[in-house]
């Protein structure tokens, strides 16, 4: 007797929607500038993680030793530092090949340099034990003091950069989260005012469906449809205009910076486009799933 | 079998419509119910369609009963109940042969079985040839028929018409009376909730009369007030 009709409940949900044309834009507009905001704040933290990886790990610190300083100078500067206090390592990094790797990283702008004219000097590439703040900023005043000796050209200490990085990561992190749950609640809102709006449309038919003997999930189906379909069309639109705003004016107008690597968007892409129409589907349903309550309930 | 015991029905607002109503109804039965407006009719017919459960007492519907009925099962038991209204209530967008064929398609009737049964549940109400008509563009008594089709699309037992003739003129009210206990003959229970004196008067069926939430008289026979 029993038979499955998916096109039944597909087409009543599209007839519904276009029933409340003015709403179903809203619900779709709302979902989807939400769904640009996770997007280009993802972007932005995945970017910030990729160029955080270029300054290497966290627990090293990076000496320059003088231009001038002879290969003894270098070798007492290394044994010195190895016996200071809460240090792991010291690796030698001669000109040479510091000069190798930056034109294999970077071929356009040091590929014609010659070692004659080589520009760099020998570094010291320090790892130490503990991460420890007070330790560390004790062997960087210990540091200090040989630069103030005049061993040393410069000290990069990368622990306090990534520790900046990391400080601004979760600071965007936060406002994000934020913007996030504020945004899907708005959304959400929209979405239950949109369903709410049909079911009263349809009172009365859904009125003569239950006296009929039509089953809760018969009547509500095309409801929950709806609300998914918004979902999906919301999470396909922004998905494409992130996918274009960022292949054009950001990838675009950053790469003329060449200081700032800027992530690939096909790196990410599999990742956003679940997650979009996975927030899509869940926030329309639920949202159906709001207004549906009440009625489910009776 | 429809059977009545000791119902009580109070509404949350301490408006106690029903005060104990007992009554036993056979299958195959033609019944009316009569009795001024507020005197608890509509909620004897709020009980049968399920809309309300009763504070107290049993209700019994065939298998179903109703004091103590789950919600999801609520549907099942209105498929097996026609149920016809004073304003009809047809879908306005759907024709007439489409409104009889909804009924059917949302308990899930295969498309084959509904296309052969529409046309002859048509005959039987005689709107074979109104079939594309929209309910705009028929009579009341039309459209009251309409409705009658769709009360018996999905083949009930029991047939609940609730003022059926109260928005159509007197000569329609006597062809849907006549229709009413047509299906009657075809071995369904009719119930017939009413105040038209003179229909009840006419037909001399069983009369249940309704008073102050409690019942006054069942007898057969019209001389109803």
């Amino acid at each position: 007797m029993k038979s499955f009709r998916p096109f039944y409940f597909l087409i009543e949900a599209l007839k519904s929607l276009k029933r409340n044309g003015v709403m179903t834009l809203a619900s779709v507009a709302v979902l989807m500038s939400c769904l640009i905001v996770i997007g280009g704040f993802s972007l932005l933290v995945y970017n910030i993680d990729v160029n955080l990886e270029q300054f290497g790990e966290m627990n090293k610190i990076a000496v320059f030793c003088q231009f001038d300083a002879s290969e003894d100078e270098i070798s007492g500067l290394k044994k010195t530092i190895e016996q200071l206090d809460n240090v792991k390592e010291v690796v030698r990094h001669t000109k040479e090949e510091r000069l190798k790797t930056f034109q294999e990283e970077h071929v356009d702008a040091y590929g014609d340099i010659t070692s004659e004219e080589n520009p760099l000097s020998d570094s010291l590439e320090i790892t130490y034990k503990s991460t420890d703040t007070q330790k560390i900023s004790n062997l960087t005043y210990e540091l200090e003091k040989l630069k103030g000796e005049g061993q040393i050209r410069k000290i990069s200490n990368r622990y306090t950069l990534s520790k900046k990085i990391d400080n601004f990561k979760n600071t965007v992190m936060m406002i994000f989260i934020w913007f996030l749950a504020i945004l899907l609640v708005v959304s959400v809102f929209i979405i239950v005012n949109t369903i709410k709006l049909a079911l009263v449309s349809r009172k009365r038919e859904i009125g003569i469906m239950r006296y009929i003997g039509a089953t809760k999930w018969f009547i509500t189906l095309p409801f929950i449809i709806e609300g998914m379909l918004i979902g999906l069309v919301a999470g396909t639109l922004a998905f494409f205009i992130i996918k274009i705003v960022y292949n054009t004016v950001v990838v675009r107008s950053f790469n003329v910076a060449t200081f700032i690597s800027i992530a690939k968007f096909s790196s990410i892409e599999p990742v956003m486009v679940i997650g979009f129409l996975l927030i899509g589907v869940v926030t329309g349903v639920v949202g159906s799933f709001i207004s549906l309550v009440k009625y489910l309930n009776t | 079998m429809i059977d009545f015991k000791n119902v009580v029905m109070e509404y949350p607002n301490g408006t106690v419509a029903l005060k104990g109503i007992s009554l036993h109804i056979e299958d195959g039965e033609f019944v009316f119910i009569v009795g001024h407006s507020g005197a608890g009719k509509t909620t004897l017919t709020k009980l049968l369609l399920c809309e309300e459960k009763p504070t107290s007492g049993h209700l019994i519907v065939g298998n179903y009963d109703l004091s103590r009925i789950p919600n999801y099962k609520i549907p099942h038991y209105r498929r097996e109940l026609g149920v016809v209204f004073q304003d009809f209530r047809l879908l306005p967008n759907k024709t007439v042969y489409e409104n009889v064929a909804f009924a059917m398609q949302i308990v899930g009737t295969p498309a084959r079985k509904i296309r052969r049964r529409v046309p002859a549940i048509l005959n039987t109400v005689n709107l074979s040839d109104k079939h594309n008509s929209f309910p705009e563009e028929i009579s009341g008594g039309e459209q009251q028929r309409v409705a009658l089709a769709r009360a018996l699309a999905n083949n009930p037992k029991v047939i609940v018409a609730d003022e059926p003739t109260g928005n159509i003129d007197p000569e329609m009210s006597l062809e849907i009376m006549n229709l009413l206990l047509k299906i009657n003959k075809l071995g369904k229970t009719v119930i017939v909730v009413t105040h038209e004196k003179e229909l009840v008067d006419y037909y001399q069926q069983r009369v249940i009369m309704i008073k102050d939430g409690v019942i006054a008289e069942d007898r057969v026979g019209g001389m109803y007030e």
